[in-house]
């Protein structure tokens, strides 16, 4: 694999665009404080008083995405437009509504992840047929229940004509969303993607992950890596990269941030058959290596890993032994979790996009571990609650 | 790079379980609609479904396994082991690090998300031991658990399209080395708030799905799973197995016009078809027969088939939509109709699309009507339109029938 990212788009607790990842990388327990800062907008503060959630403040889709056109799309598609919306203007390919470069409509897709995408408006359409009458759903809002909607209506607001692919793989789905782009690209069905995905704060979610004691409520010890942290907080987030073959992008005279260097993926089942969730510190190691692998890296290449460790401590250990096991335990280790949060997919888009700015220059954090100056490759590791993983190295141009 | 073969076959379905019960149904015109069952449909002034009936989990999996999955999951594991032994091939033969499992769904888990939210609704509360059962991210585990793969695993929830969808990226992932075999296809449950929605879509028909008619009325809305066994021409020289088709090349586009209407001019399906062909390496005059997309509804068949006109021209092409039988199982609909072509190929039998009375001037195509049809063939079109504008278009070919590269990457 090797390709060019000639763009980021984001949106994130820390706000819209990729410069407020930026800003919040000069200072990550700012930005975390900020990203915890604000009064929920979907939980309610007297039925959940123990929330620390990190949600997209202040988000303001009429001036996001102008006076129409949204007031039937659920949040998730809202932030996903907008994310592709930069992405494509960050690489140049759009200014305003007119494609400015050499990329034309029929020439640029979507690869797009979510793990629990529709959720919120299932929910909501759920809420209506149970408590009402099922002949009171509203049509409108019925698209927003397939889960491939939201991808779907990225490339109508933006006119995208080449194919649009949605991927579920929990946690790993936008990393796998590399792949995607990857496969179809060396198939000539396009000749640029916006490669991401994302996912929303719910409250069907919120209560789930507390039944389950995932959720570290109140007072409770947060703190991803840490073996004593007491479980998540929740937050949610979009993000896309704009990706090119790199001939293109040269031709066009675009500039590479970073380069997609190789694609790893791995499965390991838990060894109980009654048992669903899973941690594997194997399946880590594996998916990195073969990221490597296919990048034609050598461990000692890689100067920072940006992990996904939440605050879940038996995910948090596997993940860090899978690490430890390719790279030495002196490899430092990220944890941009630790400022916005799990947001599941959305996170392993931002985690994408915070390695791309990372190779560009901006300061690495929040780290768990280790020190790190400018780094020439990241690896990006995602690991689902089912024993799946996938990982992404990226280097500098 | 290489061949990549379809070996196996398994299927659930509202005809009949496994490939064989399933396609002499389909042979013989047979209809899987009937009463939906599985929910109170009352209030909605439409009752009929693709259901499959008399599934019994355990008929295919554990007491175990089938404690910790949903019915959809169940579906998929069952068509899945159902496929891995039409392909010859014992479980422990697909465990290990170069088997993927890619699986499509539009809703996945539907009914788990369901019932847990029926509980939270109306208790305020559900048990937690149910919730890590609802994720669309279980589907393809459940059924690498089943057999041991620990390579790739992936949910393509690509609507209509996602059997093609996963079926297609299955391939081009053999053909690039990242794993040998794939057990892939796709799947899809009658749940009550999809079928709700749709019958608030004005979509669903109250009696009939007849695709093409001049009086079709819309689409039924039907569940099932396709998964098939794909190899590399390798792995199955190597083990000597006999493959039943070859997956040649496919078509993917984005019609980027409305989130549930096609494209008016079929802009994206149009070019899903061309790519389709393209990447097989052969001319549209060597496609002998299209499994249709073919819903019932209005919007859809015409569209669809002005675009085949437009790409094949007045010849005579035969066109089948199977859904006249199973209904639209949405997210299984083109692997369901992938097996179909793939048995075309295999016994040189169309099958037909039932309930076709009236003849549609807009619909001007060559429609297997009412009776199955006999004649050779050697390359089929499957073809899936999709909500949200996906487009895809996966061909089907007779061992060796296709040109060396088909299906390989464009230098």
């Amino acid at each position: 694999m090797r390709l060019a990212i000639t763009g980021v788009g984001a949106v994130s607790p820390l706000g819209v665009g990729a410069d407020a990842l930026r800003a919040g990388f000069a200072d990550p327990a700012a930005a975390r404080e900020r990203a915890f800062a604000g009064e929920s907008t979907v939980l309610d503060a007297e039925k959940f008083p123990e929330a620390h959630v990190a949600e997209v403040w202040g988000f303001d889709a009429k001036k996001e995405m102008g006076p129409k056109g949204h007031r039937n799309l659920d949040r998730l598609t809202k932030y996903l437009i907008v994310a592709g919306a930069r992405a494509l203007r960050d690489a140049g390919v759009k200014d305003g509504a007119e494609f400015v470069s050499s990329l034309r409509p029929e020439q640029i897709g979507v690869c797009s992840s979510t793990a629990y995408g529709s959720l919120d408006s299932i929910t909501e359409l759920n809420l209506v047929a149970e408590l009402e009458d099922p002949r009171y759903i509203n049509p409108a809002r019925f698209p927003n229940t397939v889960i491939n909607a939201a991808a779907g209506y990225v490339s109508i607001w933006e006119d995208l004509r080449a194919p649009n692919a949605t991927i579920v793989d929990g946690n790993c789905g936008a990393i796998d969303a590399a792949l995607s782009c990857e496969t179809h690209l060396a198939h000539r069905r396009a000749d640029a993607f916006l490669v991401g995905g994302g996912d929303v704060l719910t409250e069907p979610l919120y209560l789930a992950l507390r039944r389950l004691g995932a959720i570290a409520g109140g007072a409770s010890k947060w703190a991803p890596g840490e073996r004593d942290s007491k479980g998540l907080h929740l937050g949610e987030g979009a993000a896309y990269l704009m990706v090119e073959r790199v001939a293109d992008a040269e031709a066009r005279g675009a500039n590479v941030r970073a380069l997609l260097a190789g694609y790893g993926t791995a499965f390991d089942p838990p060894r109980k058959q009654s048992r669903l969730l899973h941690a594997s510190g194997a399946a880590v190691a594996r998916a990195i290596r073969g990221a490597l692998d296919d990048a034609g890296l050598q461990a000692g290449d890689v100067d920072v890993v940006c992990s996904s460790i939440g605050g879940l401590p038996p995910f948090d250990v596997a993940e860090l032994t899978g690490i430890d096991e390719v790279f030495g335990a002196s490899m430092a280790v990220a944890a941009p979790k630790a400022i916005w949060g799990e947001c599941f997919s959305g996170a392993a888009a931002l985690g994408m996009a915070s390695a791309v700015l990372w190779l560009d220059g901006t300061p690495v954090g929040p780290l768990f571990r280790g020190e790190v100056g400018r780094p020439n490759a990241v690896v990006v590791v995602s690991v689902g609650y089912y024993g799946n993983v996938s990982a992404v190295a990226l280097r500098a141009p | 790079m290489g061949r990549v073969y379809v070996t196996g076959i398994g299927v659930v379905s509202s005809l009949g379980f496994g490939r064989k019960p399933y396609w002499d149904a389909l042979v013989r015109g047979a209809s899987g609609i009937s009463e939906v069952t599985l929910f109170d449909t009352a209030s909605l002034g439409r009752s009929l479904g693709g259901e499959v009936k008399g599934f019994v989990a355990t008929d295919f999996m554990s007491e175990s396994e089938a404690r910790r999955m949903g019915r959809c999951s169940a579906f998929s594991v069952a068509a899945a082991r159902m496929a891995a032994e039409d392909a010859g091939l014992k479980e422990h033969e697909l465990a290990g690090e170069r088997t993927a499992v890619v699986v499509g769904t539009t809703m996945g888990e539907a009914n788990v998300l369901g019932e847990l939210q029926q509980a939270w609704i109306h208790e305020g509360e559900v048990r937690p031991a149910q919730l890590p059962r609802y994720g669309t991210t279980l589907l393809p585990i459940h059924v690498a658990r089943a057999f041991g793969a620990c390579g790739m695993v992936q949910t393509l929830p690509a609507a209509c399209a996602a059997g093609n969808y996963a079926i297609g990226f299955a391939a081009d992932q053999i053909r690039s080395g990242r794993c040998d075999v794939a057990v892939t296809g796709a799947v899809e449950i009658i749940e009550k708030l999809e079928y709700c929605g749709f019958v608030r879509l004005g979509a669903m028909s109250p009696d009939l799905c007849q695709p093409f008619d001049a009086n079709r009325k819309g689409l039924i809305l039907g569940e099932g799973s396709t998964m098939l066994i794909l190899e590399s021409e390798e792995r199955v020289v190597r083990r000597g197995a006999t493959p039943l088709a070859e997956v040649g090349g496919y078509g993917l586009a984005c019609d980027a016009h409305h989130i549930t209407r096609p494209h008016p001019e079929g802009e994206g399906s149009l070019k899903a078809m061309r790519h389709a062909l393209e990447s097989s390496r052969i001319d549209a005059d060597e496609v002998d027969h299209i499994n249709a997309h073919g819903t019932g509804t209005s919007a859809n068949d015409s569209v669809e088939a002005k675009v085949i006109k437009a790409m094949f021209g007045d010849r005579d092409l035969p066109v089948t939509s199977i859904k006249s039988m199973i209904g639209h199982c949405m997210g299984a609909s083109s692997a369901m109709e992938a097996a179909a072509c793939i048995m075309s190929i295999q016994t040189g039998v169309l099958p037909p699309t039932i309930n076709y009375e009236t003849p549609d001037p807009d619909c001007d195509l060559r429609i297997v009507a009412n009776e199955k049809m006999e004649r050779k063939v050697d390359i089929v079109l499957n073809n899936a339109l999709a909500f949200g504008g996906y487009d895809a278009v996966v061909t089907f070919a007779r061992p060796g029938r296709l040109p060396e590269g088909a299906g390989d990457v464009i230098s």
